[in-house]
C-alpha cells in the first residue's frame, strides 16, 4: 500500500524503535540549566519515577526477591521469620563504606574538639601519615586520591591540637592512620673512599650523566679515556669540567677518571662539574661552602622544554598573519 | 632621710634592683609577665569563689579540680582550664538573649512532622523559588505567585506534601524498609547523615556511583551486609549465605537535590523504587514519585526537610521496635535464608575449585582428595 512520505517515515521510525526512546540525555544538559530547560521542554517529558506505594493493598510491601516464605525447620535455634538482611553500614550505597565511615568518624571527632587551642604554627609534631596506596590496600574500595586527601586534611588539623591538651580519643584515631616510622630516623651512610682511596660520584646536567672517580694524584684527567683537550674542543668546557678543582686550587692534587654519556658537549662538561665536586666532598667535606659559592653543588634542574602544538618550538610562534 | 621615707611609703618595689623597670612600663601596655598575671588572676578567682560561696546558697565549682600540683604554672593546660572555668561561671552573665535561630540546632535536633507549620517553613526560606524565566511549567500547581522576579512556592502545598512524605517515610521504616537519604551538594552532608541515623537508613552525600542499583552486583559486591533480628541485633552465622545473596536495593530514596541526581532517580524508576524529592520551581516533578515543592538551594530549607523526614523515620523505627516487643513482625523475611548450621554442614567449595556447569549436567561431581565423590555436597547422585 502506498503511503504518503511522512507516514512512511513515521512507520519506519516506529519499526526502528527510535521514537519509543526519546533522547532525554543530550550531552552536557546537566551542566547548563538553560540547555537543560530547553531540551526537557522539547523532548517528551516521560516520567521516570516509580509507581506510588500502596500500603493498604494486598501486596503492600514488595518482596525483596522471590515470593515464597521459607519452611520453618523443626527445632530451629534461629527463627528465620524474624530476620532481615540490611546493610552493615549506613554508607552502603556510597560503594566505599569503610572510607566514608572513616571520614565521618574523623569529622565528628574534630567537631567535638574544635575549640581546643592549637600548637604554635610550625611546631606541631611531624607525622608520617599513611600513603594513599597503603590506605587503599587495606580495603577493596574505589577510593580516589582527592577523597583520601579529605581524610588527610582532618588528620593534619587534629594533629595541630596543642600536645599538652590532646584527648585520648584523638590520639587513638590518629594512630590508626600513622605510619609508625620516623622519617628522620634513617640517615643514609656518608660516602666513603674505597680500598684504593677513590671517591666515586655521579653528576648530571641536561641529559648527560657523568661518573667520576677521584683519587689523590698528580693532576691527570681522563674523560672517556681521552685527555681533557681531546674530549672537549671548547676551552670553556674544559674549564667547566675541572672547575671545582680550579676554584679550590687543587688541580695538581687529584687525578680524575670520568665516564660520561648522553647529551652534548656543554651538558657533559657541566655534569662533570657536579660529579667532581661531589667526589671532592668525600675527600674534604669542609670544602662545601667554597664549592657552593662557586656554583658546583646545585644540580641544575633545567631540561629541554618540549615542543607544543600550535608553536614552532617550545615557545616560538609561527609568523602572525592578518587573515 | 627623705629617700628613706619615700621607700617606706612606696614599699619594697621602688628599692628593687631593676631600676629600668619603670620606663619599660610606660612603653609597653603589659604591666606584668603572663605568668605573673595568670597567677594573680587565679588568686583573684579563688578569692571571688570564696566570697560568692560565703554569700550565696549555690556553690560555685572550684577551679582547683582541673589543675593539680603537677601542672606547670603558666602552661597551656592551666590557661585552658582557667578559660573553661571562667566560661562556665561567668559566661552567662550579661544581657538575656532572646530565643533565636541557631543553625546547629536544625541539624542536631531537627523538628518532627508534628512541628510543620507555615511559620517554620517561611522562616526556613522554603518558599523561595527561582527566577520566573527559569521555571518548569509542570510546577505551576505548586506556585503561589511572583515577587521580585522569582516564583513563590505555596507553603500550604509544601506543608501538605511534606506531611505526606513524612508519612511515607514513617510507614516504610515501620515495615523494615531501607531508606536512602541522598544529598550531594556542599553542606548536605551533616543533615543527610543525621536523617539516616534517625531513620535507621543509609546516607549518600558524595557523588552517586552510576549503576549502584542497576549494576549493583558488581559495584556493591564488597560492601558488607548483615542479618538482624526483629530487635535490630545482628545474628551471626550467616556470612557464607550472605556471600551468595543479591545486593541490597533501597526501598525508598529521599533526594534533596533531584536536579543533580538524575541518574540515581532514573535507576530507582527502572527498579520500581519510589522516590521523594525536593522539587524547586525549575525542577522536573515527574522525576520523583512524591514531590515536596520547596526551595532546594537554601541549606536551612533542605536541613528542615531532611530533619523532618529523619524524625518521621525515627517514629517508624520506634513503632516497629514496639511491635517487635509485643511479638508482632511488620516486615517480610527474606525468602532464601537457611539455618546457619545447615549451611555450615554443606561443605563449601575449596578455594579456587570451580564446578563446570556442563560437566555437572553430565553427572560429574566435586571430588575429594581420595577420589571419592563429595556426596554430601547436597545435590545427590547424578
Amino acid at each position: 500500500m502506498e503511503l504518503p512520505a511522512a507516514a512512511m517515515r513515521r512507520v519506519w521510525l516506529r519499526s526502528c524503535g527510535a521514537a519509543s526512546r526519546p533522547n532525554v540525555f543530550p550531552r552536557g544538559f546537566l551542566s547548563n540549566p538553560a540547555s537543560r530547560r530547553k531540551c526537557l521542554s522539547t523532548s517528551s517529558r516521560r516520567s521516570i519515577a516509580a509507581a506510588e506505594i500502596d500500603f493498604d493493598g494486598p501486596q503492600s510491601a514488595p518482596p525483596p526477591s522471590g515470593d515464597s516464605l521459607p519452611e520453618r525447620p523443626q527445632g530451629a535455634p534461629v527463627n528465620l521469620d524474624r530476620l532481615r538482611i540490611v546493610p552493615a553500614s549506613p554508607s552502603y550505597f556510597t560503594a566505599r563504606p569503610n572510607f566514608t565511615d572513616d571520614l565521618l568518624r574523623l569529622r565528628q571527632v574534630l567537631r567535638r574538639y574544635e575549640a581546643l587551642p592549637l600548637a604554635p604554627p610550625g611546631s606541631a609534631p611531624k607525622v608520617a601519615w599513611k600513603t594513599f596506596g597503603q590506605y587503599k590496600g587495606t580495603s577493596m574500595e574505589p577510593v580516589k586520591v582527592s577523597r583520601y586527601n579529605l581524610i588527610l586534611d582532618v588528620l593534619k588539623r587534629l594533629n595541630q591540637i596543642h600536645p599538652s591538651l590532646v584527648p585520648e580519643e584523638v590520639t587513638e584515631e590518629l594512630s590508626k592512620f600513622k605510619r609508625h616510622v620516623d622519617p628522620h630516623a634513617y640517615k643514609p651512610p656518608p660516602p666513603q673512599l674505597d680500598q684504593w682511596g677513590r671517591a666515586m660520584s655521579v653528576g648530571k646536567r641536561k641529559s648527560s650523566v657523568a661518573r667520576v672517580w677521584l683519587v689523590e694524584g698528580e693532576g691527570e684527567v681522563l674523560v672517556n679515556n681521552k685527555t681533557l683537550a681531546q674530549a672537549f674542543a671548547r676551552v670553556h668546557d674544559r674549564e667547566s669540567a675541572i672547575w671545582p678543582l680550579k676554584v679550590t686550587q687543587r688541580i695538581d692534587k687529584y687525578n680524575v677518571w670520568a665516564l660520561v654519556h648522553g647529551g652534548g658537549t656543554t651538558g657533559q662538561a657541566e655534569a662533570l662539574t657536579l660529579a667532581v665536586a661531589k667526589a671532592m666532598l668525600t675527600h674534604e667535606p669542609l670544602l662545601k661552602p667554597v664549592l657552593r659559592r662557586a656554583g658546583c653543588i646545585t644540580r641544575d634542574p633545567r631540561r629541554v622544554e618540549r615542543k607544543k602544538p600550535g608553536k614552532l618550538k617550545a615557545r616560538k610562534m609561527p609568523a602572525w598573519v592578518k587573515r | 632621710m627623705i629617700l628613706r621615707q619615700l621607700a617606706l611609703r612606696q614599699g619594697r618595689r621602688t628599692l628593687s634592683a631593676q631600676s629600668c623597670r619603670p620606663w619599660r612600663r610606660y612603653l609597653s601596655s603589659e604591666v606584668d609577665r603572663i605568668e605573673d598575671s595568670l597567677q594573680k588572676s587565679s588568686q583573684e578567682t579563688h578569692s571571688i569563689e570564696s566570697m560568692v560561696n560565703a554569700h550565696t546558697k549555690q556553690s560555685v565549682p572550684s577551679i582547683g579540680n582541673a589543675i593539680d600540683a603537677t601542672t606547670e604554672p603558666g602552661s597551656m593546660v592551666e590557661e585552658w582550664h582557667l578559660y573553661q572555668h571562667m566560661r562556665n561561671t561567668i559566661g552567662r552573665s550579661g544581657s538575656d538573649i532572646m530565643p533565636h535561630y541557631k543553625p546547629h540546632v536544625l541539624v542536631n535536633h531537627p523538628p518532627g512532622p508534628a512541628h510543620i507549620s507555615l511559620e517554620l517553613l517561611l522562616a526556613s526560606q522554603c518558599h523561595l523559588g527561582h527566577s520566573t524565566s527559569l521555571w518548569n511549567p509542570a510546577n505551576s500547581r505548586y506556585i503561589f505567585g511572583v515577587r521580585e522576579g522569582i516564583h513563590i512556592i505555596s507553603l500550604e502545598q509544601t506543608a501538605a506534601h511534606l506531611r505526606r512524605a513524612a508519612k511515607i517515610v514513617r510507614e516504610v521504616c515501620l515495615r523494615g524498609g531501607v531508606v536512602l537519604f541522598a544529598g550531594t551538594r556542599d553542606g548536605h552532608e551533616r543533615c543527610v547523615v543525621k536523617a539516616a541515623e534517625l531513620a535507621g537508613g543509609c546516607h549518600l552525600f558524595d557523588r552517586w556511583t552510576p549503576g549502584s542499583i542497576t549494576n549493583g552486583q558488581q559495584l556493591l559486591e564488597h560492601c558488607r551486609m548483615k542479618v538482624v533480628n526483629e530487635f535490630d541485633e545482628e545474628v551471626p552465622g550467616f556470612e557464607n549465605q550472605l556471600q551468595s545473596m543479591p545486593v541490597i536495593k533501597p526501598d525508598l530514596v529521599v533526594c534533596l537535590n533531584p536536579l543533580e541526581n538524575f541518574v540515581l532517580l532514573r535507576e530507582c524508576g527502572q527498579n520500581n523504587i519510589p522516590t521523594i524529592g525536593i522539587i524547586d520551581t525549575d525542577a522536573d516533578p515527574s522525576w520523583v514519585t512524591y514531590q515536596i515543592p520547596a526551595n532546594d538551594d537554601s541549606l536551612r530549607s533542605v536541613q528542615l526537610v531532611a530533619g523532618v523526614l529523619g524524625r518521621a523515620g525515627e517514629e517508624g523505627q520506634e513503632a516497629r521496635k514496639k511491635a517487635a516487643r509485643e511479638g508482632k513482625i511488620t516486615f517480610r523475611p527474606p525468602p532464601h535464608l537457611e539455618q546457619p548450621q545447615a549451611a555450615a554442614e554443606r561443605p563449601e567449595l575449596e578455594k579456587g575449585e570451580r564446578v563446570d556447569p556442563i560437566e555437572f549436567m553430565h553427572g560429574k561431581r566435586p571430588q575429594r582428595a581420595d577420589g571419592a565423590a563429595k556426596e554430601e555436597w547436597g545435590y545427590g547422585e547424578a
